[in-house]
């Protein structure tokens, strides 16, 4: 690989242009930089982004060159079942109702185990790669010529919200930056009248994680995920129903006047200039959010390929919901959106894994559900990004917080939770398609090939936005904070 | 710099860089220009003076060379800590110093970097060539090393005991009213070139001091007087004002909740609520403005149960929680080391501004914290529980008193009730059994004993409960030797009509493993009934059953009140050997039923005194037993050990409880009772000679104040923190603050009266090219207020501020529970929310819609200091949310009715409330040219939105 460091984080050239433009520089600042700067030999010190405080979410350069400059991370909440949907396994179809060796001293979250149980959808070759995927996401599976696969994720923990937490923080507690925040805090965006990092919550509600799946931590309050989807708008962005255009507008101006007035005072504090162009962002966004927001203007044939005009019962309503947000996540990313995040499946409304992939107990009648929601919304949102040309600069991630059981569970008629092997799959920009990276062992239970932590799956991901998971950084509480903690391996087999 | 980026290098390493960046500015360039960092091939030039070992050379081997060349490691064999050693050299390039031939030496090759892979120190930063001139004037001196003179390894300063330094001289005579604080400010200020700025104006000072004290602006009037008091001791008097006022408390109390990251919620995916923990944050308020010494106030959040201030430990367990449970025992035991772990790291970083967590799965990297110490701290909290405890109080003599009439009163109303219900059962005849009734079903625990049988099963058959499915965490049964024979453990094998499908916590294992408490319960699949049964292996001779629905008390919903208890023979038939038709009030209990049996004029003062009854019960209660809050429960704890990696499953040595050893020790044996632990590290906390206390609560302070701590790190004092901007202040404040018996306020006044707060916070040319920051404090630096201050100044403009202190807090959401417990935000607000937002009831996750977005913390990391965003959805919702705009029409209403309808005194009004001042002319004008084309509500609405209200300047 031929990845040179940007020429900005090189001391040298740090210090000369330093050399003309000192004025104005903060002491704290430079003394808080002398780390990254005093020795460009290293390669090991952290890279902290500096911020424009007037323009947060300016463009800045990755580290080296990217493979994508966008990402779209595609989260079914609940635990989706690895082997229901692309983990083939045919011992476990061969040895289906059996015990599986072991098994009986397993205790999983809820408890005790059952036999092996295959899956309730069969398998069969898809694309002209012949990818065995499951009858549950077909139209998914005629898209494997796409995808690279990554079938050895392990996880750190076996509940939802720690899980959650994990693949979409890369800690098991709550109170740490998502990936998105990380994202936007390193590169910042190249669309100013959007918001850089957008979070798409399912129709039926938030993640079990909630706000933690989108929250900037401790990283500046700038970084965080703007929450909203297709059916609910972004909270205040809407002018007031009972306030006029006319006056909406000389209000505004009239802030900015005193504003402006007041800074004359201030000239050169950059936080108050910060926080007037905080308000010609926000008039902007008015303008863009709802216009991006807006899918009735796309034409039928496209609501119809997302499954957008979906009807008849909850089920297809719900589907027709969350078609809708992915028509929503292709507008944002058609607009230079950084990040987005769009979730499938909310918290535990009426019961585990009715309305998330958490199928405890009926697997199959809930997962008939959730294949139908995901199935052509997610691939028709995939093609649509690849005919429009977005995917060469789009990575597309689909991932979970955990796998399940290739066992039914004692007495049940679904899988426990399973964070020791699980499936996630990416495309578009950076990553080898078709590709299949690392396996399950022979049931489906454990990550025995090319074993791949979450961390790794993090490190990744950042490699190909040009970002060196190991230096972008941001000091709190004592520690050099990193999305990847003190761990990760770059997965340099899938990178294209 | 506004991002939360600070200082990070080692003390050290950051004097060099210190001294690099001086050598950069231009303005100091001259002074500094021989400090070029040693270049290939030259080495820097000898110190033309006559060097000290003691003072110039000893402090260069003990920061940079002893940690590896010195008692504790000897790398290639070379020691410089003793003459001998030093001279003799190491296993290579023996001998290191040649005395009066430095270019020869070694020593300066190798620090000089002349020699490729031998760069000395390999850790850490190059020397100086300062430093290396003087070790080579060192040795061409002859390198004199007193005979007995020992190198130590040097401490961090932060490690190292406060000494009061000399209060600088100023020679500028003409500088009246100078105070200890801006002498130091000042000498720091003129070594780089800068001085203070002019004062500010009266108007601006009073503003700025109430909105950083209080969190509010000054009342028009406050500031009309203030402006006008011709008293020379007008500022020492508002300063007093100020910091007597109640406001004070709840202002500095949101920035300690901050620190220890207190929220009410359990956080992670059910995040329940917890309605109870306010009394902590009550109690944090109370004691700071009654200056509890800061001493006590740690102590008491460490061990408030020992100290009488039971509020106190809420500290302990102010964090999040993760109550999903499940049988997996890695799950399980890797969730208690995160409590403990979070407790460890709070108390480290809150009280020491030292990162202990850092050393949970190794020693800590930058500072020395081993990982037994981690280990050691843990086991001190080890016996900490995250559940309710009875908050016990002082009661003052009143309530004393009442508690000796409450005892008389109820002693002879129960008499005459007795009387009435004896007559009540005399006319009732034999209705109720004669036998006296065993007491009521509890939650806790309940006893059935019988004849003793044998018996092959026994069934539990609940008929009625207090309400949903009946839960039972244990179901024990004892035979005559006191065996517990139900335990799965034993061979039993329960079996039940049908469990709660979906919890993990509650299974039908759980009935008999021996486990009690609702995380190891059972739960029926029926509202209201359902069975379990319990078959031994064997026959068992049983005489004596326990059960319960939470052991731990904390729950009480789902209790079994009528049920039957049989029990199988050996012949297969079944028996009744318990119920509850002999329990007072089985079924659902009616405490008047026996009215029906009196006659009307009996019944109605019967009714009365129970009536009464009841009242006095429940006070009597609560005087004698306390309320319930979150606070923590404690018990004895097994034995700790060292966790290999940080992972439970891999046990090491067992540690004792303990504190940092580097910093002392607590003497505590390994079983050592679990409240001596908390008190003993308490005490060693705060222990007057402790290096860290006193200087990290000092820093916070100033940090409050000023925007920037003197350590741009408040919570971390280790290697990797800040470097302190004038550490001479800093130590003279702590050992201030110390002497002072640890008064906060006498600390905040000592600054609140100086030169140094009252600075005009204009920028000046000097200064921004210097310091754009102000971390020297040429001028007071302006900030952006925090979420709770905006809210809280909106609310007090409007004239709406409702000022109820204490008690359980508002809340600015919905909830919805079902499992797990969601919170949407409110849209309309009645005046109940619109209290001082330190009383919002802080749900982990749950921003307040509007005011979130400010950098408000989630309650879910320590955060020592906000970082401070400014963002366009900051900008929307305080443009477009109904709460601002609702408050605009508050404020609207207000000057109509206090400014009357004229635009002129309205403008004028507004300004004096919003910024504390008067319009100027500009203002004015644009004022009511927007008041006249917009209205009044219009208006209003801009002014929340001008940066001039939510900034202090």
């Amino acid at each position: 690989m031929s990845e040179r460091i940007h020429p900005f984080l090189n001391r040298r050239a740090f210090l000369s242009h330093s050399a003309t433009a000192l004025s104005g520089m903060a002491l704290a600042q430079l003394l808080a930089r002398d780390r990254v700067l005093a020795a460009d030999v290293r390669t090991d010190i952290p890279i902290r982004p500096h911020i424009d405080p007037a323009n947060p979410n300016a463009l800045r350069p990755p580290h080296f060159k990217p493979r994508a400059k966008q990402v779209l991370m595609i989260f079914s909440a609940g635990g989706c079942s690895h082997l229901d949907t692309f983990d083939y396994k045919p011992e476990l179809i061969k040895r289906h109702g059996q015990p599986m060796p072991g098994g009986d001293k397993l205790v999983t979250f809820q408890g005790a185990q059952g036999l092996l149980t295959q899956s309730p959808w069969a398998f069969q070759p898809y694309g002209k790669c012949g990818k065995m995927v499951s009858d549950l996401v077909p139209r998914l599976g005629d898209l494997a010529d796409e995808m690279c696969f990554i079938h050895s994720l392990t996880g750190k923990t076996n509940t939802h919200g720690p899980g959650e937490n994990f693949m979409n923080t890369g800690f098991t507690l709550d109170g740490f930056p998502s990936i998105g925040a990380w994202t936007t805090y390193a590169l910042g965006s190249a669309t100013e009248n959007l918001p850089a990092y957008v979070a798409i919550p399912d129709p039926r509600g938030v993640p079990q994680s909630a706000g933690n799946c989108w929250n900037p931590g401790f990283l500046p309050a700038a970084f965080q995920g703007t929450d909203f989807n297709a059916i609910k708008p972004l909270r205040n962005l809407a002018r007031p129903a009972n306030i006029s255009a006319g006056k909406d507008r000389s209000t505004r101006e009239f802030i900015a006047q005193l504003n402006q007035h007041h800074l004359q005072n201030y000239r050169g504090d950059t936080e108050l200039a910060a926080r007037i162009s905080s308000y010609e962002l926000a008039a902007h966004m008015q303008l863009s959010v709802p216009e991006v927001s807006d899918i009735s203007t796309e034409p039928a044939h496209v609501l119809k390929m997302y499954g957008a005009d979906a009807a008849g019962n909850r089920t297809q309503e719900i589907k027709a919901g969350y078609a809708k947000n992915c028509i929503l996540a292709r507008r944002l990313i058609e607009k230079g959106v950084r990040f987005v995040q769009l979730f499938n499946g909310a918290y535990q409304v009426g019961g585990e894994g009715t309305s998330n992939w958490d199928g405890h107990k009926v697997l199959k009648d809930q997962y008939t559900v959730h294949g139908e929601v995901l199935d052509q919304p997610t691939a028709a949102l995939l093609s649509d990004l690849k005919q429009r040309g977005l995917l060469k600069d789009t990575l597309v991630v689909w991932c979970t917080e955990f796998g399940r059981m290739p066992t039914f569970q004692a007495g049940a008629s679904g899988r426990d939770h399973n964070p020791a092997g699980f499936t996630a799959w990416l495309a578009g920009a950076g990553v080898k398609a078709p590709y299949s990276y690392g396996a399950t062992d022979e049931f489906g239970y454990k990550s025995v090939d090319k074993v791949v932590t979450v961390y790794d799956f993090h490190a990744t991901i950042l490699q190909i936005l040009g970002l060196d998971h190991q230096r972008l950084s941001f000091y709190h509480n004592g520690i050099e904070r990193r999305l990847t903690d003190v761990h990760g391996e770059v997965l340099k087999d899938i990178l294209a | 710099m506004l991002w939360n980026q600070s200082g990070v290098s080692g003390n050290a390493v950051c004097r060099w860089l210190t001294f690099m960046v001086l050598a950069l500015l231009p303005c100091v360039q001259s002074a500094r220009i021989s400090a070029q960092p040693v270049t290939h091939g030259e080495l820097p030039p000898a110190a033309k003076r006559l060097v000290d070992f003691k003072k110039d050379i000893e402090p260069i081997f003990s920061t940079h060379c002893v940690g590896c060349h010195g008692a504790d490691k000897q790398r290639s064999g070379f020691r410089l800590d003793d003459r001998a050693s030093a001279m003799k050299g190491g296993e290579n390039h023996a001998p290191a110093i040649h005395p009066n031939h430095s270019s020869e030496s070694p020593l300066i090759r190798f620090v000089a970097g002349l020699v490729p892979d031998m760069k000395m120190p390999q850790k850490g930063e190059a020397l100086n060539p300062e430093q290396i001139g003087l070790l080579r004037a060192w040795i061409d001196q002859g390198a004199q090393w007193p005979q007995d003179a020992k190198v130590a390894k040097r401490l961090h300063w932060s490690l190292r005991p406060v000494a009061r330094p000399d209060v600088p001289r100023i020679a500028n005579p003409t500088r009246k009213g100078i105070q200890p604080i801006d002498a130091f400010v000042l000498t720091q200020l003129r070594k780089n070139r800068l001085d203070f700025g002019d004062p500010a104006s009266r108007g601006a000072f009073i503003r700025r001091i109430y909105l950083v004290m209080h969190g509010l602006p000054p009342t028009p009037e406050e500031v009309r007087l203030f402006v006008n008091d011709p008293n020379p001791d007008a500022v020492s008097e508002l300063v007093d004002r100020v910091l007597a006022s109640n406001r004070y408390g709840e202002r500095w109390a949101r920035h300690w909740l901050d620190v220890v990251r207190f929220a009410e919620s359990n956080g992670f995916e059910t995040n329940h609520e917890r309605s109870n923990a306010y009394h902590y944050r009550d109690y944090v308020i109370q004691s700071l403005n009654e200056d509890k010494p800061y001493d006590r106030f740690v102590q008491e959040q460490i061990v408030g149960d020992y100290l009488g201030v039971d509020s106190g430990t809420g500290f302990l367990v102010a964090g999040a929680v993760d109550i999903v449970k499940s049988p997996d025992i890695n799950l399980t035991l890797m969730q208690r080391q995160d409590e403990l772990a979070d407790i460890v790291n709070t108390t480290g970083t809150a009280f020491l501004g030292l990162t202990l967590g850092c050393a949970r799965c190794h020693d800590h990297k930058f500072d020395p914290i081993s990982q037994k110490d981690f280990y050691a701290v843990q086991a001190v909290f080890a016996g900490v529980n995250f559940a309710d405890r009875p908050l016990r109080r002082k009661l003052n003599a009143a309530e004393k008193n009442e508690l000796v009439q409450l005892e008389k009163s109820r002693a002879s109303q129960s008499v005459d009730l007795a009387t009435l219900k004896q007559k009540a059962v005399a006319t009732q005849l034999s209705s109720v059994s004669k036998k006296s009734l065993r007491p009521q079903v509890n939650s806790r625990l309940n006893e059935e004993e019988f004849l003793s049988m044998e018996a092959t099963a026994v069934r539990f058959t609940i008929l009625a409960t207090t309400g949903a499915e009946p839960c039972i965490d244990e179901l024990e049964i004892f035979d005559s030797n006191g065996s517990n024979v139900a335990l799965a453990s034993v061979g039993t094998k329960p079996s039940a009509s049908g469990t709660l499908p979906g919890y993990a916590i509650h299974q039908l294992e759980h009935l008999n493993d021996g486990l009690t408490g609702n995380s190891k319960s059972w739960i029926s699949s029926t509202s209201g009934k359902g069975w379990v049964q319990l078959d031994f292996p064997a026959p068992r001779t049983i005489r004596r059953i326990v059960w319960s629905r939470d052991r731990s008390g904390q729950l009480t919903d789902r209790v079994v009140l009528d049920y039957r208890i049989t029990a199988q023979s050996k012949s297969g038939k079944w028996m009744e050997i318990a119920t509850s038709q002999d329990r007072e009030s089985s079924g659902k209990p009616d405490p008047k039923a026996f009215l029906k049996h009196l006659s009307e004029q009996e019944a109605k003062s019967a009714e009365e005194l129970l009536g009464q009854l009841q009242k006095l019960e429940a006070r009597f209660s609560e005087l004698s037993n306390g309320t319930s809050a979150w606070l923590g429960t404690f018990s004895q704890p097994k034995l700790t050990h060292r966790l290999y990696r940080g992972d439970p499953l891999q046990e090491r040595e067992v540690v004792a409880p303990g504190a940092v050893e580097v910093l002392g020790s607590l003497g505590l044996r390994e079983d050592e009772p679990e409240q001596q632990r908390r008190l003993k590290l308490a005490e060693w906390i705060v222990n007057p000679r402790h290096p860290l206390t006193a200087r990290v609560m000092v820093n916070r302070i100033w940090h409050y104040i000023f925007g920037t701590g003197i350590v741009d790190t408040p919570s971390d004092f280790g290697a990797n923190g800040g470097v302190p901007s004038n550490e001479a202040l800093l130590d003279w404040l702590a050992d201030e603050f110390v002497r002072s018996g640890w008064s906060i306020k006498h600390l905040q006044k000592l600054i609140l009266v100086s030169k140094t707060f009252a600075q005009s916070s204009s920028p000046r040319r000097d200064g921004m090219a210097i310091d754009a920051e102000a971390r020297l404090l040429w001028r007071f630096p302006p900030r952006r207020l925090e979420a709770e201050a905006i809210r809280d100044c909106i609310l007090a403009s409007s004239g709406a501020l409702d000022l109820r202190m204490g008690g359980p807090g508002f809340s600015l959401q919905i909830k919805e529970n079902d499992n797990v417990d969601r919170y949407f935000p409110k849209e309309n607000f009645s005046t109940n929310d619109f209290r001082r937002m330190i009383y919002l009831t802080r749900i982990r996750q749950q921003q307040d819609s509007v005011f979130g977005a400010f950098d408000c913390p989630s309650g879910n990391q320590v955060v020592p200091k906000r970082t401070r965003s400014n963002t366009p959805l900051q900008a929307l919702n305080l443009f477009n949310s109904n709460f601002v705009l609702e408050q605009s029409s508050l404020l609207s209403a207000r000057l109509l009715q206090t400014a009357g309808t004229q635009p002129k005194s309205q403008v004028s009004q507004a300004f004096h409330l919003i910024y504390g001042r008067e319009p100027d002319r500009f203002e004015h004008k644009a004022s009511i040219a927007m008041i006249r084309d917009h209205g009044l509500d219009a208006f209003c609405r801009a002014l929340f939105n001008t940066s001039e209200f939510i900034f202090v300047f």
